[in-house]
C-alpha cells in the first residue's frame, strides 16, 4: 500500500467513523481497515476501485445507525404534514394581509409626500407600495419559517415521547413475563399491552384542541407582527387615523410575556392532543399551565403598562368630545379594563381546570 | 422506461433484503471474517455489498445471534464472527419459516401459471 493509498483510506475511514457513536468508532475503523485490505488483495484492484465499490461514506455510516434515528416517524408523519399546512396558512396569510393593508393605508390618496418627491409623486408612491408589499412578503416568509420550526419541534418532542413510552411498555411486559413457564422473553407487541378503551366522555375532542391551537398561533402572529392593529381605526383622512389600544411604546417589554403566556397555553393544548384522554397527565398539565398563565396575566395586566395610557384622551380629542361614546369614554381607564379582563381570565381558568378535573374524576383514569 | 426499471430494481432489492439475514446466518456455523463471507456468499450466487454486510454483522452481534473475536496472529488483525447458541436456535427457526414460506409462494406461482 503506497502512502497515497493509505492517506485515501484514512480519509475514507474518518468520513465513515465520524458519523458513528463514539464507542463504535475505533472498532468499526479497524474492521473496515481489514475489509479494505482484503478487497485490495483481489487481482488488479486499486484503492480507488475499492473505495468506489464501498460507495459514499455517509451512506455507509447510515447503515450502521439504528432505524429509530427518525426525526418524525411514519406514525406522526401524516398528521405532521397536515399540521404544517394549517399552521403555515394561518401564520403567513394574516401577516401578509396585515402588511398589505398597511401598504394600502399608507399609500392612500395624498399620503403626504412633499418636497423633492412631490414632482415624482406617482413614481415614488409606486416604489413605496412595492417596497411595502415586499416587506409584507418577507414578514410572511419569516412568520412561515417560525411557524414551521415550532410545529416541527412539537412533533419531534411527540416522536421522542412515543419512543420513550414504547420502551417503557417493553420493559414492563418483560417483567410481567418473568413468571411464565417458557422463560423466553418476548419483546414484541402482545395484547397485554393494550390499554382499555376510554369512556367516550373521557376522550378529548381533537377538534377543540386544534381550534384552540390555531387561534393561539394566529393571535401570537398578530401580536408579533401587527400589534398596532389592536386599535380603533378611522379610515378617513390621510392614511386613516389610528388610536392603538395597547401600549406600543413599552411593547418590547410586554410582548415576550404575552408570547410566553400564549406558548404555555399552546403547550397545554398539544399535551391534550397527544394524550387524547382525560387522566393524570392532562390534569397536571392543565392545572400547571393555567396557574402559570394566571400569574402571567396578573403580571401583564396589573404590573406592566399594558394599555395605551392616552387611549381615552386621543379618542375623545378625535371625536370632538360629544355624543354617547365620548360620554362613555370618560369612564375608561386602564386599571378598570385590566380588572375586568383579569376577572374574565380567572373565570376561564377556573372553568377550564374545573372541567378537566371533573371529567377526569368522573370518566377518566387517575393512575 | 427508466422509471419502470427503478421500480423493479427497488422491488428486487426489497425482496432480497428479507433473505439476507438468513443467508448470512447460514454461513456462520464456523467462524469467518467479513470478506471471506462476502466471497463465499458470492460463490453461491448470493450477492451482498460489503457496505450492507458489515453493518448487518454488527447488528446481528448486538442482537446476540453472532459473536466475534479479533485474531491477531496472521499478517493483519482480523475479526471473526460465528453463530452463538442463541443464533443456532434462531437460525433453525428461520430456516423452517423460510421453507414454509417458499413452498407456499411456489404453490401460488404454480397455480397461477397453470
Amino acid at each position: 500500500m503506497t502512502d497515497r493509498d493509505r492517506e485515501l483510506m484514512e480519509r475514507y475511514l474518518y468520513q465513515v467513523v465520524r458519523r458513528l457513536p463514539k464507542d463504535q468508532r475505533e472498532e468499526t475503523a479497524l474492521e473496515l481497515q481489514e475489509l479494505i485490505g482484503d478487497m485490495l488483495e483481489e487481482d488488479g484492484s486499486t484503492m480507488e476501485d475499492v473505495l468506489t465499490k464501498l460507495g459514499d461514506p455517509a451512506k455507509f455510516a447510515e447503515r450502521y445507525q439504528d432505524i429509530s434515528h427518525c426525526l418524525i416517524g411514519p406514525e406522526y408523519y401524516d398528521t405532521y404534514l397536515w399540521f404544517v399546512k394549517v399552521v403555515l396558512l394561518c401564520s403567513m396569510l394574516p401577516v401578509f394581509a396585515v402588511g398589505f393593508l398597511d401598504a394600502v393605508r399608507k399609500a392612500g390618496p395624498g399620503a403626504g409626500y412633499t418636497g423633492a418627491y412631490a414632482t415624482n409623486s406617482v413614481i415614488s408612491e409606486a416604489v413605496f407600495v412595492l417596497g411595502s408589499l415586499l416587506g409584507a412578503v418577507v414578514d410572511a416568509l419569516s412568520a412561515g419559517i417560525a411557524a414551521f420550526g415550532a410545529v416541527t419541534l412539537i412533533f419531534v418532542i411527540l416522536e421522542w415521547q412515543k419512543v420513550k413510552l414504547d420502551r417503557k411498555r417493553e420493559r414492563q411486559w418483560k417483567v410481567d413475563d418473568l413468571g411464565t413457564a417458557s422463560g423466553k422473553s418476548f419483546s414484541g407487541w402482545t395484547p397485554g399491552v393494550l390499554s382499555p378503551v376510554p369512556h367516550p366522555k373521557a376522550r378529548i375532542s381533537r377538534g377543540d384542541c386544534i381550534v384552540e391551537i390555531i387561534f393561539t398561533v394566529v393571535l401570537g402572529v398578530l401580536l408579533i407582527f401587527a400589534p398596532h392593529f389592536f386599535a380603533v381605526i378611522f379610515p378617513e383622512g390621510e392614511g386613516g387615523f389610528v388610536i392603538p389600544l395597547l401600549n406600543l411604546e413599552q411593547w418590547d417589554m410586554i410582548l415576550p410575556v404575552f408570547i410566553l403566556s400564549l406558548a404555555i397555553g399552546l403547550m397545554d393544548n398539544v399535551v391534550r392532543l397527544a394524550v387524547g384522554v382525560y387522566g393524570k397527565i392532562v390534569v397536571i398539565s392543565s392545572v400547571l399551565c393555567n396557574a402559570v398563565s394566571l400569574v402571567l396575566a396578573v403580571v401583564l395586566l396589573k404590573m406592566m403598562p399594558f394599555w395605551n395610557p392616552d387611549f381615552a384622551l386621543e379618542l375623545q380629542l378625535y371625536l370632538g368630545g360629544d355624543g354617547e361614546i365620548a360620554d362613555w369614554l370618560t369612564h375608561w381607564n386602564g386599571d378598570t379594563a385590566s380588572s375586568l379582563l383579569l376577572a374574565v381570565i380567572v373565570f376561564a381558568v377556573i372553568l377550564d381546570s374545573g372541567t378537566v378535573i371533573y371529567k377526569t374524576l368522573r370518566y377518566g383514569r387517575l393512575r | 422506461m427508466g422509471e419502470e426499471k427503478d421500480l423493479l430494481a427497488g422491488l428486487v432489492l426489497e425482496l432480497r433484503r428479507g433473505t439476507l439475514i438468513l443467508s448470512v446466518l447460514s454461513q456462520m456455523g464456523e467462524a469467518k471474517y467479513g470478506y471471506a463471507l462476502v466471497q463465499s456468499l458470492e460463490e453461491k450466487g448470493v450477492e451482498i455489498d460489503p457496505n450492507t454486510l458489515y453493518p448487518l454483522l454488527r447488528r446481528l452481534e448486538k442482537q446476540g445471534l453472532l459473536e466475534s473475536r479479533w485474531e491477531t496472529g496472521g499478517s493483519k488483525p482480523r475479526k471473526y464472527y460465528r453463530r452463538t447458541g442463541y443464533g443456532d436456535e434462531i437460525y433453525r427457526e428461520l430456516k423452517n419459516q423460510w421453507r414454509q414460506m417458499a413452498s407456499g409462494i411456489e404453490a401460488l406461482l404454480e397455480e397461477e401459471e397453470r
